[in-house]
């Protein structure tokens, strides 16, 4: 039995470094305009090199982004339709009432949390999240960038309008990596000090079988009610039945 | 008794005779020199009226003089060409006549003419006193205080002969400085150097110097203000060599100096004397037409926006960048602008907007020598400068069209939607801008529920965590 197993591909290591270096610069030279009041705002920018560099910084980095981003939806889309890759990412109903399992859970009226398979529901929503927010911020920042082109095709209301979306879609970002993202990867009690899968890309069978039993017994061709009678020290869950049973290995996208 | 009243009539009638008609050669003489245009030419080319108007001549002390008793060489019959070399020589000569009557010892007993017999220089006494209209110096020492004493003479029109031929007159109106601002100084306050003791004689080369020269006074109680022009584009002029550059006493006058700021109509006046193409666009403006129609006292005039004295080149980047600045100081308060419907958002919306927080940041920035590569759109830019016209009715109209040029000039492809990307200072409603408006609503709900939803979250299962422990 092994002792870790591989939960992301290199490219997709790599593909998170270059997100997370892009928005960490995005992060700053975009919210050091938004928030230009504040002294700590006001520091970031002169020390920058000023107004035009931060400017500058921002939208060279952007256009970084917005490849990255390209190139995730294309490889998603590649590995999707071509080499039968699971979507394993898509929001289903179970992840609905895996939320709302959870809810109740904290509030102590069940047992166990709920099971999950290789992303729980939580990490689709912050993923879908990001998604919907980064291409939401490369459209308008495409805009910002060149209202003049932009103006040739829609009323000027859209530079604006723009502005609006841009700044506070990236503030919704901001705070779902910030308070979410970091928690769940940092800060959160089970995984505290940090959940290294994504820069080693493995995770161990421990916390495979704590945080993704469904994936752990998919890939270990059992059945999560398999699993708790088997090893029911390291299965802290009330194996319900699911809509969802174990399928094939899917290639790890 | 009769014949002794007759005698009296008689010699009276010839006494008033004397003193009240010309004489013959008097009359002779102003055959021709009572006809405007006879003009002396010197050898230096400069020239001297010799016109005499009767009336003066006949007003002054020496109207029962012979004309020949001071022009010497010439007599009835006599009327020889002399050549002088310049107008200077020409009255220092005719000085030396006044002294034939008027010795050095009778000069010296008023202290004001110590200064001009010392100078070792020969004593032009046309300079002060002229030469046809000699009036009596009255007083005769019975003098109070020393601006009894200075006006003894120069409440009457008294000058100074310049080198250039003109004359610089150096009459003081007493109601004027009375009711000035320095009524209460002495003379010599501003006038160093001059007292009932002292008197020196001056000479300039212009009239334009002596205002130069007297304009230097007024530093030695308004050094702040001294010193602030020395800052401005007018001293810059100045030292450039443009002597027409205003200094102290042409914006404030000299002797009838009126309080700063109280009569805020004539202060926009003043500029006008050399400004007169940007006084009439002001006078055309919205703030022009509320203060001389209206009379209102809100209303800025030019030294509101440009300063009175450390006036910048209005054509700097530095007074470019402070032009939000100054529209602020007015339109950012409700209290000034409230009063006639005007919001004080006009400045925040600008402030707030991309031009706005641009300028914000690269006068922050200004310490590092950043430069904008392009000047940012302020206020003027859209609203013009001395012409700003209403932003209501028929003057909207100009205003909004004015806004394509304007953004083309930065812009040059604009096209005629790329205006719209201004919101024309309004905050977005739904009438006005309803995508700008419902994006940011919708936003201010989203953001707040997502932190809310976060924390509860985290609490949540930190919570849980800890009760299964």
């Amino acid at each position: 039995m092994k002792t870790r197993y591989r939960r992301f591909s290199t490219a997709r290591i790599i593909e998170h470094w270059l997100q997370l270096i892009t928005f960490s610069v995005l992060v700053v030279t975009g919210l050091s305009q938004k928030f230009y009041t504040l002294g700590l705002a006001q520091w970031f920018i002169m020390h920058l090199g000023g107004i035009d560099m931060v400017r500058l910084v921002h939208r060279g980095t952007g256009i970084l982004f917005s490849l990255a981003v390209a190139l995730h939806i294309g490889a998603a889309a590649v590995g999707i339709v071509y080499k039968r890759w699971q979507p394993s990412l898509i929001i289903t109903k179970d992840d609905i009432a895996n939320a709302i399992h959870n809810v109740k859970y904290y509030l102590g009226s069940e047992n166990y949390p709920a099971m999950s398979g290789k992303y729980n529901y939580t990490q689709k929503f912050e993923y879908w999240g990001i998604l919907t927010g980064g291409l939401l911020m490369v459209a308008t920042g495409a805009v910002l960038w060149q209202p003049l082109i932009a103006t040739r095709f829609v009323t000027g209301e859209i530079i604006p309008a723009s502005k609006v979306l841009h700044t506070n879609e990236a503030l919704v970002v901001f705070l779902i990596i910030a308070v979410w993202h970091i928690y769940n990867a940092i800060f959160s009690p089970g995984v505290f000090p940090l959940n290294t899968s994504i820069f080693t890309g493995y995770l161990s069978r421990e916390r495979m079988a704590h945080e993704h039993l469904l994936e752990l017994a998919r890939i270990e061709h059992s059945t999560p009610e398999e699993m708790r009678m088997l090893h029911p020290e390291e299965c802290p869950f009330e194996v319900m039945p699911r809509s969802e049973g174990p399928a094939d290995p899917p290639k790890d996208p | 008794m009769l014949i002794l009243l007759s005698i009296l009539f008689v010699a009276s009638g010839v006494a008033a005779g004397t003193t009240d008609r010309l004489s013959e050669e008097q009359e002779r003489c102003l055959e021709c020199h009572a006809k405007p245009g006879i003009i002396k030419v010197f050898q230096n080319n400069e020239s001297l009226d010799a016109f005499l108007d009767p009336n003066t001549f006949h007003a002054s002390v020496h109207h029962a003089l012979a004309c020949t008793s001071c022009h010497t060489d010439f007599s009835g019959g006599l009327h020889p060409e002399r050549q002088f070399k310049s107008i200077q020589q020409y009255r220092i000569k005719s000085s030396i006549i006044c002294r034939r009557c008027h010795a050095d010892d009778q000069i010296s007993k008023h202290t004001v003419h110590t200064g001009v017999l010392n100078t070792g220089k020969p004593p032009v006494c046309t300079n002060c006193h002229g030469s046809h209209g000699i009036v009596r110096i009255s007083g005769k020492g019975a003098f109070t205080n020393e601006e009894q004493y200075c006006m003894k003479c120069h409440n009457r029109p008294v000058a100074m002969h310049l080198k250039n031929g003109e004359r610089q007159a150096l009459v003081v109106n007493t109601l004027s400085l009375k009711m000035s601002v320095h009524g209460k100084l002495s003379c010599s306050d501003c006038h160093f150097g001059f007292s009932s003791e002292e008197h020196p004689e001056r000479m300039f080369r212009t009239g334009r110097d002596f205002s130069l020269a007297s304009s230097e006074s007024c530093r030695r109680c308004h050094f702040d203000k001294y010193t602030k022009t020395l800052e401005s584009i007018h001293y810059t002029m100045l030292s450039q060599g443009k002597l027409n550059a205003p200094v102290c006493t042409d914006c404030h006058g000299s002797h009838e100096v009126a309080p700063a700021g109280k009569e805020r109509t004539a202060s926009a006046k003043r500029c006008q004397r050399c400004h007169a193409q940007e006084y009439d666009k002001y006078a055309k403006s919205v703030h022009g037409k509320a203060l001389f129609n209206d009379h209102n006292q809100d209303a800025p005039v030019c030294a509101d926006c440009h300063t009175a004295h450390t006036i910048e080149d209005p054509f700097s980047l530095d007074y470019r960048e402070r032009i939000p600045e100054m529209c602020s100081n007015c339109h950012g308060k409700t209290e000034i602008v409230g009063k006639y419907g005007l919001s004080t958002n006009v400045v925040k919306t600008y402030l707030s907007d991309f031009h706005g927080i641009t300028l914000g940041l690269y006068k922050m920035q200004k310490g590092a020598g950043a430069k904008p590569r392009k000047p940012i759109a302020v206020c003027t830019d859209c609203h013009g400068t001395h012409g700003i016209s209403s932003v209501r009715g028929s003057d909207a109209a100009s205003v909004k069209s004015n806004l394509l040029k304007r953004c083309q000039k930065c812009h040059p492809d604009a096209n005629e939607h790329f205006p719209d990307a201004w919101l024309s200072h309004y905050e977005p409603s739904l009438k006005r801008s309803p995508f700008v408006f419902i994006a940011g609503f919708v936003y201010q709900l989203f953001i707040p529920l997502i932190v809310i939803g976060f924390v509860l979250q985290i609490l949540l299962h930190i919570w849980r965590y800890a009760v299964n422990r």
